[in-house]
């Protein structure tokens, strides 16, 4: 289910921000104009992406890792380095999530707005959203770890 | 403790704890050491929507993966042949050129090995080359194009080192040559005397072949002409190259079915997410050793040491070796490059010669043991035993060390194209 919406929303981000993009450029090209608000628009999309897309990789295990652990230890280690891993990750997500929605609290509150006269929070708040999301991730796969017979 | 915290993020990097986590919790544990609201955190992770051109990786990602999934590779390898193929040593060469060509458009991400690997090891075994060779030669293709534009790891050098990317585009047209051409001549000479059928140039299957690829081939000029020409910036470009891929691809092609696009757009944005979540943290990381003044602190230290700009650019790419060996080139750029930008430019090396050099020595990281990527994706690919990669890729290796050094100390190679 949430994998189906996640695939769902970055085709939905992606397809937008071509269309949008391309939009653009024949407007500017062709008809010498432009839509002020495109570009900024396309950048927080390009945000969302970013988050969503780190969500994905969370939820597959496809984040940028180094681990010689995994690769080169003896099986026994794998269980123990696994759970560390992830438990970090696990922490450290649900951090940056707690500070980002410090972050998007401030924005609410001080009235931050964008493209024009909208309410900054409202985009901004992919990322305590998503970082939760992550760390819900990792929480999920730390227990599936526990859970492994060795 | 500033040592203990570095040697248990390291330790806790090592275990397989995602890279991401690591630089977050250094920037937190820095900024919070420092009395700073932790929230510059997320701060600096907003970035990502303030940097206008970072717009360009999603959409060649996503471009690159779609061209990847339909016959756009055989297409490619069918064209290569029919045009080098005469050559001695033809298939080697096909090789190399079709991978270059692949990788600078697919963002060196892996999909090389996958996508043109399955079509061109079995043709290189076949045509007699020896099954190391052929190995070693494959695993070696999988970033030759990094170079070229429009590779994902040029365009992020150029927005993190504040360098426009225009010009990185055209410095790297000739190291990237001279790294082919020298491979293809290692390939022509270890294979002397037993070089599979040579053939003739056969008009006909040209004509054929560049028929058969006529939707493919205008994407070069609509990039590189586009933004070498100024005429597109570089976001500009990818948009262009996404619709035109799609356009292509779905409506005249018709190979992949339109009900494929999620996971294709899942599948390219995956990899998206991942560069960017290292590259919105390392925003924070790195504000936090600008703010520590970390860079004129490594600019004294090496100084004390290394009084020129070749004894600089020596320790430079040994260091980069070892970088290249244990860090993926995206996380390198982001975390490494703000911290010997400013260093190198004191020494007086350009900052787009930097960045080739940089990248150059970074490709060789791909096949270096024992974490390069390439001989992951070998392994797997091929069924082959890790050791057995390292072995075949070896000479290769050798090979484009000697690429990186001349790449190094010729700053012409670089900055020629962009007087």
């Amino acid at each position: 289910m949430g994998r189906r919406i996640e695939t769902a929303l970055m085709s939905v981000l992606l397809l937008g921000i071509i269309t949008l993009a391309f939009l653009q450029i024949v407007l500017r090209n062709v008809f010498s104009y432009s839509l002020i608000w495109a570009d900024d628009l396309i950048r927080l999309a390009v945000l969302w992406l970013a988050v969503v897309g780190a969500l994905a990789a969370s939820r597959e295990g496809r984040h940028i890792a180094i681990g010689i652990v995994p690769r080169y230890f003896p099986r026994a280690w794998h269980k123990p380095a696994a759970l560390v891993a992830s438990g970090f990750a696990t922490v450290v997500s649900a951090m940056l999530a707690w500070q980002a929605f410090r972050f998007v609290a401030d924005s609410y509150r001080f009235g931050d707005t964008v493209l024009g006269d909208l309410p900054a929070w409202a985009f901004q708040l992919v990322m305590p959203v998503g970082f939760a999301l992550i760390a819900w991730q990792f929480l999920a796969g730390t227990v599936r770890t526990l859970r492994q017979r060795a | 403790m500033t040592l203990l915290v570095a040697i248990a993020l390291v330790a806790i990097i090592l275990l397989g704890a995602p890279l991401f986590a690591a630089i977050g919790a250094s920037a937190m544990l820095g900024f919070g050491r420092e009395g700073t609201d932790l929230s510059i955190v997320p701060i600096e992770f907003y970035g990502i929507a303030e940097t206008s051109v970072l717009l360009a990786i999603p959409l060649f990602t996503f471009a690159g993966f779609l061209l990847s999934k339909g016959n756009a590779p055989r297409r490619l390898v069918r064209l290569s042949e029919a045009a080098l193929g005469w050559l001695p040593g033809g298939l080697a060469i096909v090789s190399l050129a079709a991978c270059a060509l692949f990788t600078a458009f697919t963002g060196a991400s892996g999909v090389t090995i996958i996508a043109l690997g399955a079509v061109l090891f079995p043709a290189l075994v076949a045509s007699g080359y020896s099954d190391k060779f052929s190995l070693g030669l494959i695993t070696t293709s999988g970033s030759l194009g990094l170079l070229f534009a429009p590779s994902l790891p040029l365009i992020l050098y150029g927005i993190i080192a504040e360098v426009a990317i225009d010009d990185l585009f055209l410095a790297g047209i000739i190291p990237g040559t001279l790294m082919v051409v020298l491979l293809a001549v290692y390939s022509y000479w270890r294979n002397r005397g037993r070089t599979a059928s040579k053939r003739r140039v056969s008009m006909a299957e040209l004509k054929a072949a560049v028929v058969d690829a006529r939707y493919e081939l205008p994407l070069a000029p609509i990039v590189l002409g586009g933004i070498y020409s100024g005429f597109f910036a570089v976001s500009e470009a990818a948009a262009v190259t996404a619709v035109y891929v799609i356009g292509t691809e779905f409506l005249l092609r018709r190979e992949i079915s339109l009900r494929d696009l999620p996971e294709i757009v899942r599948e390219s944005m995956i990899l998206v997410g991942a560069i960017f979540m290292i590259l919105g943290l390392s925003l924070a990381s790195t504000s936090y050793m600008i703010d520590i003044e970390v860079p004129q602190r490594l600019f004294e230290l090496v100084s004390r040491y290394v009084a020129s700009e070749g004894g600089f650019l020596v320790g430079l790419l040994l260091f980069l070796l070892v970088v290249g060996a244990i860090l993926d080139i995206f996380s390198a750029i982001v975390l490494v490059v703000p911290l010997i930008v400013p260093v190198a430019i004191e020494f007086g090396i350009h900052p787009v010669h930097l960045g080739i050099v940089f990248l150059a020595a970074m490709e060789l990281g791909y096949m270096t043991p024992p974490v390069g990527l390439n001989l992951f994706i070998s392994s797997y690919r091929f069924e082959r035993d890790i050791a057995e990669v390292y072995s075949a890729t070896l000479p290769f290796l050798l090979v484009l060390l000697v690429c990186v050094l001349l790449i190094a100390f010729l700053p012409q190679l670089s900055l020629f194209l962009l007087s």
